[in-house]
């Protein structure tokens, strides 16, 4: 290899380079979406999970005789189906950093930990965000707007985009305490038991309340925005709560 | 055992700036010890091989040195004059590791994961850096290809890129020929020659041929405790030999 010397390799910095979070948290970022696009692990298979959730629904009510009013649970069905998916895909991002100890070359970089923390929290939000305009419209189909042949009650729902509203802000909450407990769990052996063990209680009090604003949205009662919107100020209190938290706690929980 | 005591005075003496200063490091996992009180000086541009038998704490120090693992214990440690505990991002930015793990994106092309780590260097000028890589390495001709795809010894060539991308001042190989063939490590052998000069080298290895024909400095690790550091001028290559043989015999039980 005579061209070596030539090409300066062997040459130092002399002056080393201003480190810029902004250029870390966006290619960590680009990477994922890179990776994501040739791959489609996450997207693909969290799709069709929740597609499958929707079939089990489908049966699971067809069951229940024609006076029972399904919207009255829709809210907390519709969950039900986000929280499982995310869990899958949840999983699958951290993965990813570690297979081939990724997750060691990414730490022996000069970068703060909770730029890690941001930027694959929001690609795990990007993710769960295209899933759901693919899945949540075939269940609002399905099950709210009364297209199949399940009983529906005498209702009108409240408008679409306080659904899409109410969806968004609980998948920030979903995808920051997601990748915050993919982190925790993905050195462990039983890392996938682990993630569902921890993930459900700690989101219970989203969950909580994202149930109580969706229902209000979609049962359309008189006075449901109110209802709505003093709930989803629950989740974003939560949101911003749980992600502080995380973003203090990173650096510990990744132990270095 | 008793020739073979742990010489660090004479080994300090090669140069006034160490690179690296361990100071009565530990690394516990539970109530194992992994690395138990190791104490050396390595001066700046030495090579250091690090030998041991399997379990012996080798891989565990390099972690501790380069910030991927906290010192058990009231340790200390600094890498090209940083302190592991309180400045580990100054250290990061100047140290590279080849791992006989890639750490490399293997749905990644070639391209994309060198201009990923880049940015995580912020390092200016990345096309130009990237380039200059791949000629080295001599893989211009695969760098729009997914990594994935690539032979052990083009991965491991690519983790030589990735190493050598922010032209760190200290570079840790853990046990980097490993799996490599002929070419590759001829690649390799031709890469640490045209670099050394400017850089302080860590090797651990299994090799003792290899290890003590690049390196400056050698040491011996078992159960966690050095059992030998001395300047690879003042050893007895066979005498070494016999030593590391009787420590691999020793295991790590």
């Amino acid at each position: 290899m005579p061209a070596l010397k030539a090409t300066g390799l062997d040459a130092l910095h002399p002056v080393l380079p201003n480190i810029s979070s902004w250029r870390q948290y966006k290619a960590i970022l680009r990477k994922d979406i890179a990776q994501e696009l040739r791959t489609r692990e996450m997207v693909t298979s969290m799709g069709l999970y929740g597609m499958l959730v929707l079939v089990i629904y489908y049966i699971a009510l067809s069951q229940t005789g024609l006076d029972f009013d399904v919207t009255r649970i829709a809210a907390g069905l519709l969950l039900l189906m986000i929280v499982f998916t995310s869990m899958l895909g949840l999983n699958r991002s951290m993965i990813h950093e570690h297979d081939q100890g990724q997750l060691e070359a990414l730490l022996l970089a000069p970068i703060d930990r909770p730029i890690i923390f941001l930027a694959k929290a929001t690609t795990n939000l990007l993710f769960l965000l295209i899933v759901q305009i693919v899945v949540v419209p075939v269940f609002y189909i399905m099950y709210v707007s009364g297209s199949l042949p399940v009983q529906l009650g005498e209702i009108v729902p409240g408008p679409w985009w306080m659904i899409a509203l109410g969806l968004t802000i609980g998948s920030i909450g979903v995808a920051g305490v997601g990748t915050l407990l993919a982190t925790i769990s993905v050195n462990s052996k039983g890392r996938d038991f682990i993630l569902a063990v921890l993930f459900i209680p700690v989101m219970y009090p989203l969950l909580l309340v994202l149930v109580a604003a969706l229902n209000a949205v979609i049962g359309g009662a008189v006075g449901f925005e109110s209802v709505f919107w003093m709930n989803i100020a629950g989740a974003a209190i939560y949101n911003a709560v749980v992600i502080a938290a995380a973003f203090v706690l990173y650096d510990f929980i990744l132990g270095v | 055992m008793a020739e073979y005591v742990h010489n660090n005075n004479q080994a300090e003496a090669a140069s006034d700036t160490p690179a690296i200063i361990a100071r009565g490091v530990s690394r516990s996992f539970g109530p194992r010890k992994a690395v138990d009180d190791v104490s050396f000086e390595l001066p700046e541009k030495a090579f250091l091989s690090i030998f041991g038998p399997n379990g012996a704490g080798k891989t565990t120090l390099l972690k501790v040195l380069s910030t991927l693992l906290p010192i058990t214990g009231k340790g200390s440690a600094s890498v090209a004059g940083f302190d592991v505990k309180t400045q580990a991002d100054e250290l990061r930015r100047r140290l590279g590791i080849i791992s006989h793990n890639p750490l490399l994106y293997p749905d990644l092309s070639a391209e994309e994961n060198l201009r990923f780590f880049a940015d995580l260097y912020c390092i200016p000028n990345p096309e130009e850096r990237i380039d200059e890589l791949f000629e080295a390495v001599e893989l211009k001709h695969r760098r729009y290809d997914v990594v994935r795809g690539f032979s052990r010894g083009m991965t491991q060539r690519m983790s030589i890129a990735r190493a050598l991308l922010p032209k760190p001042e200290v570079l840790f190989l853990d046990e980097p020929y490993s799996g490599l063939d002929p070419h590759a490590s001829e690649i390799l052998d031709s890469l640490i020659a045209n670099i050394r000069g400017n850089h302080t080298f860590v090797m651990v290895s299994h090799d003792l041929d290899k290890g003590l024909e690049l390196a400056s400095h050698a040491l011996i690790l078992s159960r966690g405790q050095i059992v030998l550091y001395d300047k690879t001028d003042n050893i007895e290559k066979e005498a070494f030999r016999g030593l590391y043989r009787k420590v691999v015999g020793l295991g790590v039980s």
